[in-house]
């Protein structure tokens, strides 16, 4: 079978280690990963902040570059999010709005994704390292698979803030508009986490990554931040852990 | 009160500087999590019951005009003087007229959110009343001159030692602990009850089937609010009215739970038409007034009246990181945390209230939390589209992703430049920037993906060959 990555632009320019180890859990799965080139931003910015023509255009773009058949797999829960909601940007009864909900039906967070995928449930991964998981508000009801991902790592101790999926203060916008709120919760969030003592920081959503891990290094206690595709690949064998 | 929301964000900057009130809150939004997380894990068959409450409102909302009539006919039958009030002047005008008419000097209130709205306390005062709040909550932030912080809770930002203080300082009563204060309120409170010419509460519900006014509350100083005074007035927002007692019983199955974590409250009266012959208590004379503002046009927005479901439970508030982090005061209205920012944005000018849609990171813990299920993130975006008030951010990375080479070009641009995003707080029209590097490490434009990915597939082209 065949997959198309879908690299959101936090990741394409900020955090390409994601999507690298996201091609190679995938292709030791068997899965042959196809990159449609074109890609820039799904349109989530411009939904967030209210303007609807920007988001629209956008996301009449990626029914463009995500045209040919198959699933769709993405690195980042909210902007999976944010493919599921392109129906609501078009009326119903138009070709866009059949196409949106084509894509957002075949559109799939990395982590769900990969438990789909046969082989999934041996992948004999193994890590030894204190990991902990931020449970991103954006998942949704993705929100265990990470997580079961992690379990079958042996090795890797999973471990959890002490309010796991609460928000990390981030909010795209609402950082910069609301900064001393955002850096509030983001203290909230870095003191849970560094009270487990954890070697690296782990999340499924980019955005929670480069807030958290920004914050981290701020308060003078840096942690390596690594999408689940990372701590896979490098339990893999795949890639070298990148904190070593 | 006055109306700061559209100071919203200095005062939430502020707000979470004040480390007192930090800690109140974190105290407070855990219990009140505590106790709900605790009555829902004891709550069988609790998915099927919120489904029923929300059908119950939802129902209310669909036929609403059919409702309110079959209510107003209802409570005129039971003996109820119903009034209809367009906006909160035309309900201050009944309801200080009802005031004059009976002569009333001394007045008692139950806890009530929409007489907040209406500012119903400094009209019956200018009218020559004198106005007692009899929720202990309420009696406390009246007695320090504040509106309330919370649905529920409206004192919730104060310590035990803030009230201690307060209550020497303007009752010159003394006591230290939580029962010595309650007591001290209760007794100043009795007189006032004793004295009162005049009861005025909200409506948790008004049931059309039967005209009855329903109202929840642990203290009972809403129920002697009612039945002390020889008149009693009750004022509700359209949109609580449900059609039948059926379907209060379905909504009350989950109010307290959500509310306070209690399978009921201590008190729920049921009050249709005042005291009747034969009867031994109730007020001699009740009066319903049935507010608008602002509701109607709200009814008419097919995404944003999910908001008028709401029964004022305040689950939303106490789960929302925002609400735990700067409170009520903050939000610069009577509503705080995502309800309210949804119920001022909707009830006030627009030009009043451009920033509290976006106070909010869209996490969705009030979606989740809502027995009603109102979908708060979704409306707020819905409010943020409506208000359009795009930024220049957000204009100039629109326009750069619908142009892939210009977006390459420029990310390339800044990665050749400034690969450590360096320069980022220092770049005109992007506001807020600045503050966001100085308090997180920003991230670095690396090797981009698609290069990296072209190299792997060519060299595992070669390797191939």
């Amino acid at each position: 079978m065949h997959a198309h990555l879908f690299i959101p632009c936090l990741v394409e320019d900020c955090h390409p280690e994601a999507a690298v180890a996201m091609a190679a859990v995938l292709e030791h799965l068997n899965v042959e990963v196809r990159h449609p080139s074109g890609q820039t931003c799904c349109g989530q910015l411009a939904y967030k902040t209210g303007d609807l023509p920007n988001a629209r255009r956008l996301a009449a773009r990626y029914l463009d570059v995500f045209s040919a058949p198959g699933p769709v797999v993405c690195p980042s829960g909210s902007c999976v999010k944010m493919v599921h909601t392109y129906p609501e940007l078009f009326a119903p009864g138009t070709p866009e709005h059949a196409r949106a909900r084509d894509l957002a039906a075949r559109t799939f967070e990395f982590c769900a994704f990969v438990l789909t995928l046969p082989g999934a449930d041996s992948l004999g991964a193994r890590l030894n390292v204190r990991a902990c998981y931020h449970g991103s508000c954006q998942m949704g009801e993705g929100a265990e698979a990470p997580r079961t991902l992690l379990r079958a790592v042996q090795g890797l101790t999973l471990l959890e803030a002490e309010r796991p999926d609460r928000c990390c203060g981030f909010g795209g916008v609402f950082s910069l508009q609301f900064s001393a709120v955002s850096e509030a919760l983001a203290d909230d969030k870095c003191r849970e986490i560094l009270a487990r003592e954890p070697d690296v920081l782990v999340s499924a959503e980019p955005s929670c990554l480069m807030n958290i891990s920004g914050r981290l290094a701020r308060l003078g206690h840096p942690l390596p931040a690594l999408h689940v595709a990372q701590v896979l690949a490098a339990a893999l064998g795949k890639e070298t852990p990148p904190w070593k | 009160m006055e109306v700061t929301t559209s100071q919203f964000r200095a005062q939430s900057e502020k707000a979470c500087r004040d480390m007192n009130l930090r800690a109140v809150l974190d105290h407070t939004t855990r219990y009140f999590q505590a106790k709900r997380q605790a009555s829902l894990d004891a709550f069988d068959h609790r998915d099927e019951h919120f489904a029923r409450a929300r059908a119950a409102r939802l129902n209310a909302l669909a036929r609403l005009p059919e409702l309110l009539e079959e209510l107003e006919k209802n409570a005129t039958a039971a003996g109820v003087t119903v009034h209809w009030a367009a906006d909160a002047a035309e309900a201050r005008d009944i309801i200080t007229g009802i005031a004059k008419e009976e002569n009333a000097k001394v007045i008692v209130k139950g806890k009530s959110m929409v007489t907040e709205e209406i500012a119903l306390n400094p009209a019956l005062e200018a009218a020559g009343a004198e106005v007692w709040e009899t929720d202990l909550g309420e009696f406390i932030v009246q007695l320090a001159g504040e509106p309330p912080s919370h649905i529920i809770a409206p004192a919730v930002h104060k310590s035990r030692a803030d009230v201690a203080t307060l209550f020497a300082e303007k009752l010159n009563l003394h006591g230290q602990s939580i029962p010595e204060l309650t007591l001290l309120a209760r007794r100043a409170l009795r007189e006032k009850f004793l004295a009162a010419d005049m009861g005025i509460t909200g409506a948790n519900m008004a049931v059309a089937e039967t005209g009855s006014v329903i109202l929840v509350e642990n203290e009972g100083n809403i129920r002697m609010s009612t039945t002390c005074p020889r008149v009693h007035v009750a004022l509700m927002s359209l949109e609580k009215v449900a059609a039948t007692m059926q379907d209060a019983a379905d909504i009350l199955r989950v109010l307290p739970r959500s509310a306070t974590g209690q399978k009921m409250s201590s008190y729920v009266s049921v009050l249709t038409g005042p005291r009747h012959e034969g009867e031994t208590d109730g007020a001699e004379r009740m009066h319903l007034v049935i507010l608008d503002n602002g509701r109607s046009r709200i009814m008419a927005d097919p995404v944003l009246r999910e908001a008028l479901a709401c029964v004022r439970c305040g689950a939303c508030l106490n789960v929302c990181p925002v609400y735990q982090t700067i409170g009520g005061h903050a939000y610069g209205w009577i509503y705080s945390g995502p309800i309210g920012s949804l119920l001022s944005s909707m009830l006030l000018p627009p030009e009043h209230t451009r920033d509290l849609p976006y106070g909010c990171t869209l996490c969705g813990a009030c979606k989740r939390t809502c027995p009603l299920s109102i979908d708060h993130p979704k409306l707020l975006l819905a409010l943020r589209a409506a208000g359009n008030t795009a930024n220049a951010l957000g204009a100039a990375h629109a326009l750069l992703a619908r142009h892939p080479l210009a977006y390459r070009f420029a990310v390339g641009t800044a990665r050749a430049v400034d690969p450590k995003l360096d320069l980022l707080p220092r770049l005109p029209g992007l506001p807020g920037t600045a503050a966001f590097a100085a308090s997180r490490r920003p991230p670095e434009l690396k090797a981009s993906f698609t290069s990296r990915h072209g190299r792997l597939k060519n060299a595992a082209k070669k390797e191939r060959s």
